[in-house]
């Protein structure tokens, strides 16, 4: 009898452990995506038209556009230097080269503000992201800590403790990856905007292929990734106007964020579709992952990748022709903008309501608006795209 | 029969069977994918299993003996960034001393496991998950947010996964396959052959018996842990050649990829049963059905995953039917003939085995 029970157990074990190892969207850890943007609630239809088009970035180099587009009339709010006000930055986990980079414009905009209070940069690791997140906010209340500024990665289960933070008084900011239904949140710094990110690869995949475009495939991350899932919605959009009609989207993959998926279906697209010319990628690990395959396979004189990318990863990829062209958003100038929104915000100079309009130190004038991606939402919309190739990849990846 | 009875155990059945299914799946795929039955599906293929298959062998040792490693997928991260570290700070690295020191490092975190199994008696499922956040934790701590970046890494090693070893035909066998293939090679000679090998499977089967007839089990425990981690660390290295760019989350569910494999290759979970390269054969069949799905036009990408679960549950659902029936009809079979020339002990051993 005992036997049979113990049998049943470890059977019962095994199959939970089979369900986990092969699928993915059982995987228990956090989503390992570094630079991942912008969870929205409503995933695959992203605002048609509520979206400001703007529409900068038609070079194929670096796009430093202005960062000034949207100045109404309304008084400029300006930061008072030398104020103490006691803050963390918290990452979705620590170990990820983007957050650090954030972590550095920070610090840059803490010290040019002169606070005299430390900034501590506060992190889960990878394996406890959620929880992790939820015990340092909690904790930061008890501390006396007077803002926080978080990277989410726990969905809406944050929403209680950050709930519980803004009643003790504390402000909090979330950047690079929003709270869903943005209860307890005050604003969302966002990086960039979803159809700009459609209508940048778009613009990468005909700068690439030229004017007589060709085939070309998308290796996301996983397939209920948000953020991915309205980039990729854009681009389709984009690829309707008649300036694109050449480019042919074959197929839609994923490779989960992880290498060793995104690097088999990276080389599936490429034995699926024998005249294949483009792999666009918007995710950090996949389209490292594409690019190597490809160079391991010796197919970059014919399979090119591009899309979303770290250039310190991308670096050799995109030297030695592999991945010609990718994009990035300053992740150092998110954490730099994020800090100055804090700050203001702690202070009392911002309400944190629609329409407010501040200057963020070197980068200029921004205004607290809607979220179209969130019903509840209000966010800063950092923008724009950088744009790597040969001439910028090497300063970059420094 | 009785002759098929006599040259064949029921593990080597299963072991035949997995081959026959592996070659029916290429041969369903070949009609459904264009261009399947081409050398480079091999080579993808084969590429793609040989870091799972490597850490699947040490998986193996250490379930045969009643136990289970989860910090190996910790363990491949660690080894993979901390060797890739060093290379990208110091190029001129021997190949062979970055080989050895990975493995050398698994080893180190898979003796700690082994200690705190075989001698301070903590149940393995507990100490190997606890090692599996503590490794991965290191690794952080470790990294302070840098990246093991392929640019900064010896070309040596960024073109050793299309390194061909030698070629049959147009198939091509890689080095970093054939490394996987001599790990699988040598330790299904341990384990088949040689006392320490023979000597798992009893320790596995029934610890109580084991002890009783004097076999040092706790330090066998420990050498089956310590291995396991000396070949995470080796499939650390394969990982870092492949993958080039390493970041913190390096190797995470490979613990749980390992043990698939090892559990549809027929290992048995309860331990005593199975073998390396039965393991290697389940690693392959996953793979196999993996990289066939993402080919495969007539499924949807949100279907491939939930297809691939269903196809591994049904191996093990086979395993626990058909191989129990088999067994069975063995003892019963050994029972006979051996009732009938009175040597009852030999019997017992062979059931053993």
């Amino acid at each position: 009898m005992r036997k049979t029970t113990t049998l049943l157990m470890s059977l019962l074990i095994i199959l939970s452990m089979l369900v986990a190892a092969c699928g993915p969207a059982a995987t228990p850890t956090p989503t390992p995506v570094p630079p991942t943007p912008t969870p929205t609630p409503q995933p695959t239809e992203a605002p048609t038209e509520a979206a400001p088009a703007e529409a900068p970035a038609e070079e194929p180099t670096p796009t430093e556009a202005p960062a000034e587009e949207a100045a109404p009339a309304a008084e400029v709010v300006k930061a008072t230097p030398g104020q103490a006000v006691k803050m963390i930055l918290m990452p979705k986990f620590l170990g990820i080269l983007v957050f650090d980079q954030a972590n550095q414009g920070a610090q840059e905009a803490h010290a040019e503000l002169g606070n005299p209070e430390p900034l501590q940069f506060l992190g889960p690791t990878p394996e406890n992201s959620v929880a992790g997140q939820i015990e340092i906010l909690t904790n930061a209340v008890t501390q006396g800590i007077q803002a926080i500024m978080i990277s989410n990665n726990a969905g809406d289960q944050i929403a209680p403790a950050a709930k519980a933070a803004r009643e003790a008084g504390m402000t909090v900011v979330t950047w690079d990856s929003p709270i869903p239904s943005a209860e307890g949140e005050q604003v969302f710094v966002a990086q960039v905007d979803f159809d700009e990110t459609g209508k940048v690869m778009a613009d990468m995949a005909r700068n690439i292929l030229g004017e007589d475009g060709g085939k070309f495939a998308v290796l996301s991350a996983s397939p209920d990734a948000a953020n991915q899932n309205a980039w990729i919605a854009a681009l389709q959009r984009v690829l309707e106007q008649p300036e694109y009609a050449n480019l042919e989207l074959v197929d839609i993959v994923y490779g989960n964020d992880q290498s060793e998926d995104s690097y088999n279906q990276a080389l599936a697209l490429v034995d699926k579709y024998p005249d294949l010319e483009l792999i666009m990628a918007p995710t950090t690990v996949g389209i490292a992952a594409a690019a190597k395959a490809m160079q391991d396979e010796g197919l970059c004189d014919t399979v090119k990748v591009s899309g979303l990318g770290l250039p310190a990863e991308m670096l050799e990829f995109t030297l030695n022709g592999c991945a010609p062209q990718f994009a990035l958003w300053s992740f150092k100038d998110l954490g730099y903008l994020t800090y100055y929104v804090t700050y203001l915000l702690a202070t009392g100079a911002l309400q944190g309501v629609e329409g407010e309009t501040f200057e963020a130190g070197r980068m200029g004038v921004y205004t607290i608006e809607k979220d179209p991606t969130r019903a509840a939402g209000l966010r800063v919309l950092m923008g724009p795209f950088t744009i790597y190739d040969a001439s910028n990849v090497e300063e970059a990846a420094k | 029969m009785n002759e098929l009875r006599r040259r064949f155990q029921p593990e080597q059945i299963r072991e035949l069977v997995l081959i026959g299914l592996i070659l029916a799946l290429a041969l369903f795929f070949s009609t459904q994918i264009e261009n399947y039955l081409h050398p480079r599906t091999f080579t993808r293929i084969s590429t793609s299993v040989a870091v799972v298959a490597i850490v699947a062998v040490g998986q193996t040792l250490v379930i045969l003996t009643r136990n289970i490693d989860l910090s190996v997928g910790s363990i491949v991260g660690f080894t993979a960034y901390a060797t890739g570290t060093m290379l990208a700070a110091n190029n001129d690295l021997p190949p062979l001393a970055v080989v050895l020191m990975a493995v050398g490092m698994g080893a180190a975190m898979g003796a700690l496991n082994g200690v705190l199994v075989a001698y301070g008696r903590v149940p393995a499922i507990i100490v190997t998950l606890g090692t599996l956040a503590i490794y991965r934790t290191l690794l952080v701590e470790f990294s302070g947010a840098k990246s093991v970046l392929t640019s900064e890494l010896p070309r040596w090693l960024v073109n050793l996964p299309p390194l061909n070893a030698f070629s049959i035909g147009a198939v091509e066998i890689r080095l970093l396959f054939l490394i996987a293939l001599i790990v699988v090679i040598a330790f299904q000679i341990l384990v088949t052959y040689m006392t320490w090998g023979r000597r798992l499977y009893a320790i596995g089967s029934n610890p109580e018996a084991a002890r009783v007839a004097g076999f040092p089990a706790q330090r066998m425990v420990f050498t089956a842990f310590l291995l396991s981690g000396a070949l995470a660390g080796l499939a650390g290295f394969v990982f870092l050649a492949r993958f080039g760019n390493i970041t913190v989350v390096a190797g995470q569910g490979i613990e749980l990829k390992s043990v698939a494999a090892a559990v549809v290759g027929g290992v048995n979970i309860n331990g005593g049963i199975g073998s390396p390269f039965g393991a290697f054969l389940g690693a392959l069949l996953i793979d196999i059905i993996d990289n066939s799905l993402i080919r495969w036009l007539a499924i949807s990408e949100f279907w491939r995953n939930a297809l691939l679960g269903l196809m591994i549950l049904l191996a093990v659902a086979t395993d626990t039917v058909v191989m129990n029936r088999l067994r069975k009809a063995w003892v019963r079979h050994e029972l006979q003939t051996s009732s009938a020339s009175l040597s009852v002990e030999q019997g017992g051993a062979r059931h053993a085995t």
